[in-house]
Parts: structure tokens; sequence; C-alpha cells
């Protein structure tokens, strides 16, 4: 327990020190803020072009937006935000494997897989704070301009996406257990996502593909149902639990 | 008892044979040095011995524990001190030893009063900077601290002295030979009269082999082979030495040199005193360990 204290201690003053932590809060904030701004200036930034568009024949009649818009973008904008997420955490292992800083720490004794768990561990908080932090916000002004009753599944919704977001970072977790440098823990868990962002293509195998949680559009729309999700959800906890497993096991004869 | 014991230890890099069949041991309370050239293999024999580099075969004891390749039960024992150790940037020198002394499970009265101590004894208290800016004799000196902090059965330091200035050198020598009361100290190195000065026990690496290895008395004394230097007032006086002893390594001028083994030393001795030659300078000259491992390398 005093070891696994001291490790989630020393990743969190790394957070802090090193300015991620202000650079994934500020992504989240802008996003949070911006789904619900987008949404409400859509009409007016219409209007402002409605000339220029009625002219080149199109006719502009009044539109209306509701909280659908702006939870539409939030699901938009999520890929971006965890791209940016996998890009600044990315280095979360590597970076130690490649200055040396692990092997003074493992030379003490300490199980390698503490290192995993804690490593895991504030990858798996910063992204769950961010994305809530994310949605807290954009429900707030949601609320506050429209009524989020509007989105179907709401709940559902986000929690799949965000389940979505855990899985990326289990496989982070174990390309790192593998990967000597970020490069490989890129090409690692975007490649995992890019795999399953293919199988949806494929309406046989979309059931099967943990990146059908990304699809909430057709959850708040009130298109499908949850149900249709359930075995997107086994697939995405059981492969990420594998990944985690894995990585244990592989680090355990890491090469430092 | 053996703090450590390595037993007929090989290590190939690709088709390069590091280390062929290495043997050490290393009694408790010694310091050991571990010397070899560049490229003898003074690091990968100390990695393999924290479980850092897989072994092709042999044996590696650490308190009669055996050694495995990556999670290791025996790095409890151990402290390491790398070559060029590297630190989290983002943290200062007694954050970074408080570090140490948490991930181990030591009480924080504990590792308040072990912070002090060490960093008062490598010379960097007070310093209340980040260590990104630290230079590297700084990180030396903090290498040792944290290398020290869990006070380590077996310290192990790879040339923890040669990024050092004389003076800095001198103090991390002295921290070495205080260590040694409480633990047991292997440091790789070559720079021999550091050897000299601190070490109780020395072994030499070459060839993928220890070649000789003892306290520093007894390689001394195995390897001693008294020598002498004569040295006369006139070149010709040493000229008739040098014909009437073939044997003499005479340089052209007043010096002759010899080996006891090779010719008696009374018998020249009669000779000085026969012929009246006058003497400036007859010497025993001590095997330094400089001279000893130059043999030991070059056979
Ligand atoms: N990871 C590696 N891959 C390939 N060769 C290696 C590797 N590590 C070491 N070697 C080779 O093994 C040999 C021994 O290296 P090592 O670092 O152990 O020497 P050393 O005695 O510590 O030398 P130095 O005094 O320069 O520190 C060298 O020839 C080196 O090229
Ligand atoms: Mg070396």
């Amino acid at each position: 327990m005093k070891t696994w204290n001291a490790l989630m201690k020393k990743e969190w003053i790394e957070q802090v020190r090193t300015g991620k932590l202000m650079i994934l809060s500020a992504i989240f904030v802008l996003f949070g803020i911006m789904n619900p701004a987008i949404a409400k200036l859509t009409p007016w930034l219409l209007k402002m072009m409605a000339d220029s568009l009625a002219e080149s024949g199109m006719i502009i009649t009044d539109i209306s937006v509701s909280a659908l818009d702006s939870w539409v973008q939030f699901f938009k904008n999520m890929p971006i935000a965890l791209i940016v997420f996998v890009l600044v955490e990315g280095g979360i292992f590597t970076r130690e494997y490649q200055s040396g800083t692990l092997v003074l720490t493992l030379t003490k004794g300490l199980d390698r897989k503490m290192v995993v768990f804690t490593k895991a561990a504030i990858l798996f908080l910063l992204w769950s704070a961010g994305y809530w932090l994310c949605f807290g916000i954009t429900y707030g002004y949601n609320m506050y301009f429209w009524d989020n009753a509007a989105a179907s599944h709401l709940l559902f919704s986000v929690i799949g996406w965000w389940l979505f977001g855990v899985w990326v970072i289990a496989l982070m977790v174990l390309f790192s257990s593998v990967a000597t440098a970020n490069t490989g823990v890129f090409l690692g868990a975007g490649g995992g996502a890019l795999a399953a962002y293919l199988m949806t293509i494929f309406p046989k195998l979309k059931t099967y593909s943990p990146a059908m949680l990304t699809e909430a559009n057709a959850l708040i729309y009130g298109k499908e149902e949850p149900a249709e999700y359930m075995t997107a959800i086994a697939v995405a906890a059981m492969t990420g639990i594998l990944c985690i497993a894995g990585s244990l096991i592989l680090i355990k004869k890491k090469k430092l | 008892m053996e703090m450590l014991r390595i037993e007929n230890l090989y290590k190939r890099f690709g088709d390069k044979e590091v280390l062929r069949g290495l043997n050490l041991s290393v009694p408790e309370h010694s310091i050991f040095g571990f010397v070899g050239k560049n490229g003898a293999g003074k690091t990968t024999t100390m990695k393999t011995v924290l479980g850092l580099l897989n072994v092709d075969a042999g044996n590696i004891f650490v308190n009669e524990m055996p050694v495995t390749y990556g999670q290791t039960e025996t790095n409890r024992y151990v402290g390491y001190l790398p070559d060029v150790p590297e630190f989290y940037p983002f943290m200062t020198a007694p954050e970074y030893l408080a570090f140490c002394g948490e991930i181990t499970g030591m009480k924080k009265a504990e590792i308040k009063k072990r912070t002090e101590e060490l960093l008062a004894l490598v010379g960097l208290e007070g310093e209340s900077h980040r260590i990104k800016g630290f230079s590297r004799g700084m990180k030396q000196r903090l290498g040792i601290a944290q290398a020290l902090f869990n006070r380590p059965k077996l310290l192990i330091c790879d040339e923890p002295t040669s990024a050092l200035d004389p003076v800095g050198r001198k103090e991390i020598l002295d921290v070495l030979l205080a260590a040694r009361a409480e633990t047991t100290v292997l440091f790789s190195t070559h720079i021999l009269s550091d050897v000299e000065k601190i070490c109780t026990d020395v072994a030499f690496l070459d060839q993928g082999k220890v070649r000789v290895q003892g306290t520093l008395s007894e390689v001394k004394s195995v390897y001693r082979r008294e020598s002498y230097l004569l040295e006369t007032e006139s070149p010709e006086e040493a000229r008739g030495l040098s014909e009437a002893f073939p044997v003499l390594q005479y340089d052209g001028g007043c010096r002759l040199q010899f080996d006891e083994t090779a010719c008696d030393v009374s018998a020249v001795l009669r000779v000085l005193a026969d012929r009246k030659i006058s003497v400036v300078k007859l010497e025993r000259q001590e095997p330094t360990l400089e001279s000893l491992f130059m043999e030991v390398v070059e056979r």
C-alpha cells in the first residue's frame, strides 16, 4: 500500500509539474464549452451567411437547435480529445524506459506489477476526470439553454463512449509493456482502435466491436437501443482485462 | 560469507561474446574493485546481477539467493548506481530520496532522518532545485545517496568516480569507504589508484573472464616479482656490469634493471664491492596494481 501511494504520488507530481495536467484540463474544458457553443451559434452563423447562400440558391429557413445538436458535437469532438490524450500520455511508460529512471526504481526491489497498476490507474483517473468534466460542462450549458431530455439514452451513451476510452487506455498499457518508444504505443493503440473501427463497417462484425460504443449518436436519436450494445461492451471489457493481464506478464521479463 | 557469487557466467550480444565463463565471489563487508578495460564487460556483469540482462549460462547469487532475469527478489538487498544515473527531472533531491524510501515502505520519520543524513554525506544538503538542472557530478552524488538509502546489503556502483573532479572523487571514495561498515561494496573502475586507495579486494576482468581475484595484498603477493633498479655514477661502470651479467637490462646510460628470479642480488652486490663501483641508487621496486593489471591484460 505504501508503495502504491508513493508511486501514485510520483505520477501525480509528474502530471502537474510537466504541464500534462494543464494541457488535458484545457482540452476537456474547452470541448465542454465548445459543444453547446457551436450548437448555440449555428443558427446565428447560418443567418449571417444567409444572403450569400441565397445567391447561390440555398434558402435558409428558420432552424431550431436543441440539446441534441450539442450532444452530437460532444460525440464528434470526443475522438479528438481522446487522440490528444493518447498523444500526451503515450510516453508514460516508454519515457521511463528510455531515460533509465525506471531502472533505478525497479532495482530497489519493488514488484514490477506495481508500476503497471499505478500507471494504468493514473491514466484511468485522468481520462475519467477529463471526460466527466467535459460532460458536466456540456450538460450544464445544455440544461441552461435547452432541455437534456431531448437526447434519449443519454447516460448510457456517455458511459459507452467513456468505456471506449478506457479500452483504448488498456491498449496503451499493453503496448507500453512491449514497445521501447512511444511511437510503438501510438501504433499499437492507434492500430487497435482503427481495427475496431474497421470492424464496424461490416454489419456482421459490428456488434462485436468496441468501437461501436462510439456510435452514440444513433442512441441519442433513439435509432438504436442499449440492448444492441451489450455484446460490444462485453467484448471491450474482456479484451481490456486481457490487455492489462498481458501487460502484467510481459513487464516481468521486459528488457530495460 | 559471500554477498555475491557469480558462477560460470556467459553472455553474448549477437555474435559478440562478452562474458565467457566469468566467476566472481564478493565477500561480505569488502570493498571490491572490479577492474577492466573499456568494453571488458563490467557494466554487462553488473546488469546481470540486477536481473536487467538475460544471461546465456551461469548462476548468480546475491545473499545466497538466486538472481532471476526481470523481476527478481534479490534486488531488495541491492543498491545500484548505474554508470549514467537518471532521476525524475521534475523532483528535487530530497523529494527523490523520500520517494526511494516510500516505495520500499520505510517509515516517515526514518525517511526524513535518512534523507538529511545522506544529503549531508554526499554534499547536497540545502540543494532545493529540481534535478533537471543538476550537473553530472551532482547526479552522481545523488546516485550514491539513493543507492544507499534503503541500507542495502550489497552496493553496486558502476564507475562511480569517472564523472567527478579530483576533489569530488576523493569525497565519493570516502563515502564508499564509510559505507563499508554497513554494507558490501562492489564497484567497477579503470582508475587503479582508486582501487589502491580504498579496496580490500580486487578482480581483474579481461576477455570475458576474471583473470585474477583476491584481497589486495594476496593479489600483490602472488604477482610479486621483485625487481631492482641499480644506478651507477658513471656509464662505464654500468656497461661493465652489464657485460658481467648479461641478464641485466641495460638502458645504455647509468641504469640497470633486473628481476630477482633472473639474477642473484648478492652476486651483483659482490661485484659492486669487488670493483668498487660507486652506486647512486639501488632500489627494490614494489609492484603497483597498474603494472599487475597491465601484466594480466597483456598475457
Ligand atoms: N545492448 C548491447 N548490445 C550489443 N552489444 C553490447 C550491448 N551492451 C554491451 N555491449 C557490448 O559488450 C561489451 C561490454 O560492454 P560493457 O558496457 O559491459 O563494458 P564496460 O566494461 O562496462 O566498459 P566501460 O569501461 O566503457 O564502461 C562492449 O563491447 C559492448 O559493445
Ligand atoms: Mg561500463
